[in-house]
């Protein structure tokens, strides 16, 4: 069970169509806030994260799902630092994150960390 | 000079116009002021030898008196010269100066002489000078000149009155005066001690001196005093002592005696008050000069320091180093430089951190739109042709690679309006069919989600690039979606207001802080809690109303209250608007 959260529309379907190809069930999140909602509802064993995102920024969401669910695997994606002077996905990795992606990624690569961490669907 | 020069020669150069013609002016005045005190000083000197020569004309006359008085006797009425003898012995007696009375006939014969005994025979004198012609020719007194005398052997003169008798001058009657009465009468008269005071009688013979009397008494006076009696009879010439120094002589010949009395100033003293001016002028010019020299250096330093210190901050700052533009300077100027430039710097700071910021959002914007196309290629490849999911990763692909183009097209808009070189396409169009032409495409895509977009409208004529217009609208309405919830509402409406084509934008979203509003058309600029993007349309639609003669301001009542874009843009004169009788027309949807 995998939860995505991604605010721009056409990338949070593709990843989605691409996870569930690959038979993996997937809630899609438009932000932060609704993530921790529907980890709330359900914790799921793999979140995939955008890190600049409304509402609730990414690294945030990032350090209250360690907090919360210590127990899920946290793959942040971001495309590049929102600021110039720092390195976002380095502070994820700080955060705890299992992996981190800079967009644009392969999504073979994603695939494969997915099935890494929480093994085929 | 044709290089650049530091600033202290400037200052130098202008300490010098000020001093030079002071100084020139000071010199002028200082020599008009030496002539006048020079001829003050001359007149003094000369009438001092009018006065000295007077006292002499009256010690002479004092003789002359006596002599007369005695020249009444009447033993010489009878030629009794044994009772005018003994009358002359005692008046000589009581005379300290005089050393010799004598009696001798006009031709010189003398016919009594008191320092020769009674009987004993005498010479005639009548050659020993002109003053026996004289007499016989004027019948007036006669002061002869200085002789050594043969009885005494020493330097003395004899001053001689006619004696008349019957209408005709039967005696010459003589006394000899010794030359020092004259002596003690220039003494008397006080000179100052270096001043040189001389009497001379006709011959140039010197009768009387202030200074080494002994030794010059009878000696020829200077060349330059003779010299100058053989022109005038009183003056004032520079010459020389008998000694040799220099001196300014004023003289003066008297008309009684026929002597002259002179005085030799030393020159110094004459001269020495203008050496003194002109000395005290040099070094009143010196200690000008040296002193502008100073401060000129001491003042060039203080202005050029701080702007040297500008200088090397503004270089600096050139070479994109940090630095501090220093704060201290004592002048104001300077001190709004380093304002400016410290501002400037600050501007620049802002404009580099703005333009770091905004590499950083266009590479991840950029990515953003990468990743989803990446996602769906990855997607096509996997999918089955022609299912749903192949046909959605094509409209995504479609759709993001649209709006990277737009995002590149923006860019490339700004840079060419910042280089000018943006050409308008300019028709003549309906400024409300063409917001209308937008709002439909809007209407028509998915990003609106459940927006509610309104449109009022009035026909407004306008000179322009449609498309540039078109694109106006777009950004305008893309910025509204973007500070806007799903379901929130944007109404625009075009009207005309004062010759003006107006253009209004208003949302229920987000809204603006007073601060944001200032900035928001700013490149680069973006609210902190903006959802993405570049801020670049709201420049562009700036740069591009600007460029037809337009405007555009932003309007909120703070954050969460909404917004107001508002275009203004210039009717097209050369046509008649319709009338006012078209009243908007409402094309809202719910």
């Amino acid at each position: 069970m995998i939860v995505l959260v991604e605010d721009q529309p056409d990338q949070r379907q593709a990843l989605k169509m691409a996870l569930q190809m690959e038979g993996y069930a997937v809630r899609v999140a438009r932000n932060g806030q609704e993530a921790l909602m529907l980890m709330a509802e359900r914790p799921s064993r793999v979140v995939i994260t955008d890190i600049f995102m409304p509402d609730m920024d990414g690294l945030e969401l990032i350090a209250q799902i360690r907090e919360q669910f210590p127990e899920t695997k946290i793959i942040s994606v971001s495309g590049g630092a929102r600021h110039s002077q720092v390195d976002y996905l380095e502070s994820s990795r700080l955060l705890g994150v299992h992996a981190a992606l800079q967009k644009p990624f392969e999504v073979k690569d994603l695939l494969a960390l997915v099935r890494q961490l929480i093994g085929r669907p | 000079m044709n290089g650049p020069m530091p600033l202290r020669a400037y200052l130098l150069l202008l300490a010098l116009a000020t001093i030079v013609p002071v100084v020139a002016f000071g010199a002028v005045v200082g020599y008009f002021l030496i002539q006048e005190q020079r001829e003050t000083f001359r007149r003094g000197a000369e009438e001092r030898t009018l006065a000295v020569l007077t006292a002499i004309d009256n010690e002479l006359a004092g003789s002359v008196s006596t002599l007369e008085a005695l020249a009444t006797l009447p033993s010489l009425d009878d030629g009794n010269l044994a009772a005018f003898r003994s009358r002359a012995r005692r008046v000589l007696a009581v005379q300290p100066d005089w050393h010799n009375i004598n009696l001798a006939l006009p031709d010189g014969q003398q016919v009594m002489n008191l320092q020769v005994p009674a009987g004993k025979p005498l010479p005639n004198i009548g050659r020993l000078d002109g003053s026996f012609g004289q007499i016989r020719e004027t019948g007036q007194p006669v002061v002869s000149d200085l002789a050594v005398g043969p009885v005494l052997k020493r330097w003395s003169f004899a001053v001689r009155v006619p004696v008349f008798r019957e209408g005709s001058v039967r005696y010459v009657l003589s006394a000899g005066v010794r030359a020092e009465s004259i002596s003690r009468v220039v003494l008397a008269q006080g000179l100052p001690p270096d001043w040189v005071g001389v009497v001379v009688d006709r011959n140039g013979r010197i009768v009387a001196r202030s200074y080494k009397s002994e030794e010059t008494v009878g000696q020829l006076a200077s060349t330059s005093l003779r010299g100058a009696l053989e022109h005038s009879r009183s003056g004032w010439f520079a010459g020389a002592t008998i000694e040799g120094a220099a001196v300014y002589t004023p003289f003066r010949r008297s008309d009684r005696s026929d002597w002259t009395f002179a005085m030799g100033i030393p020159a110094a003293a004459v001269d020495g008050a203008a050496r003194r001016a002109a000395g005290l002028l040099a070094i009143g010019l010196l200690g000008a000069l040296l002193l502008a020299l100073v401060l000129a250096h001491v003042v060039g330093r203080r202005i050029s320091a701080p702007i040297s210190a500008l200088a090397s901050a503004a270089a600096a700052i050139g070479r994109g180093e940090r630095v501090e533009v220093p704060a201290t300077a004592r002048i104001d100027e300077i001190r709004r430089l380093a304002g400016s430039l410290r501002e400037s710097l600050e501007m620049l700071q802002l404009a580099d951190r703005q333009k770091d910021e905004f590499l950083a959002m266009l590479s991840h914007e950029l990515r953003n739109p990468l990743a989803a196309i990446s996602t769906s290629t990855y997607l096509l490849e996997v999918a089955e042709p022609g299912s749903s999911d192949a046909s959605e990763a094509r409209a995504i692909i479609d759709r993001q690679t649209r709006h990277m183009a737009r995002l590149v097209g923006d860019l490339l808009d700004i840079n060419r309006i910042n280089l000018g070189k943006l050409p308008l396409q300019r028709t003549r169009f309906d400024l409300a069919a063409a917001v209308s032409d937008v709002v439909r495409g809007w209407r028509q895509s998915e990003r609106l989600e459940e927006r509610d977009l309104s449109l009022t409208v009035e026909p407004c004529r306008l000179q322009g690039d449609r498309a540039r217009i078109e694109q106006i609208i777009d950004n305008l309405i893309d910025n509204a979606i973007k500070f806007t919830s799903a379901r929130g509402r944007i109404a625009l409406s075009v009207s005309r207001e004062a010759g003006t084509a107006v253009v209004r934008v208003t949302d229920n979203g987000i809204g603006l802080t007073r601060e944001e509003c200032d900035r928001v058309f700013e490149l680069f600029a973006q609210g902190e809690r903006t959802q993405g993007g570049l801020g670049l349309g709201l420049a562009l639609v700036k740069r591009l109303a600007e460029l037809h003669g337009g405007n555009v301001s932003v309007f909120s009542d703070g954050p969460g209250r909404g917004a107001t874009i508002e275009l203004r843009l210039p009717l097209d004169n050369e046509l008649d608007q319709p009338a006012a009788n078209s009243a908007g027309v409402v094309m809202g949807i719910g």
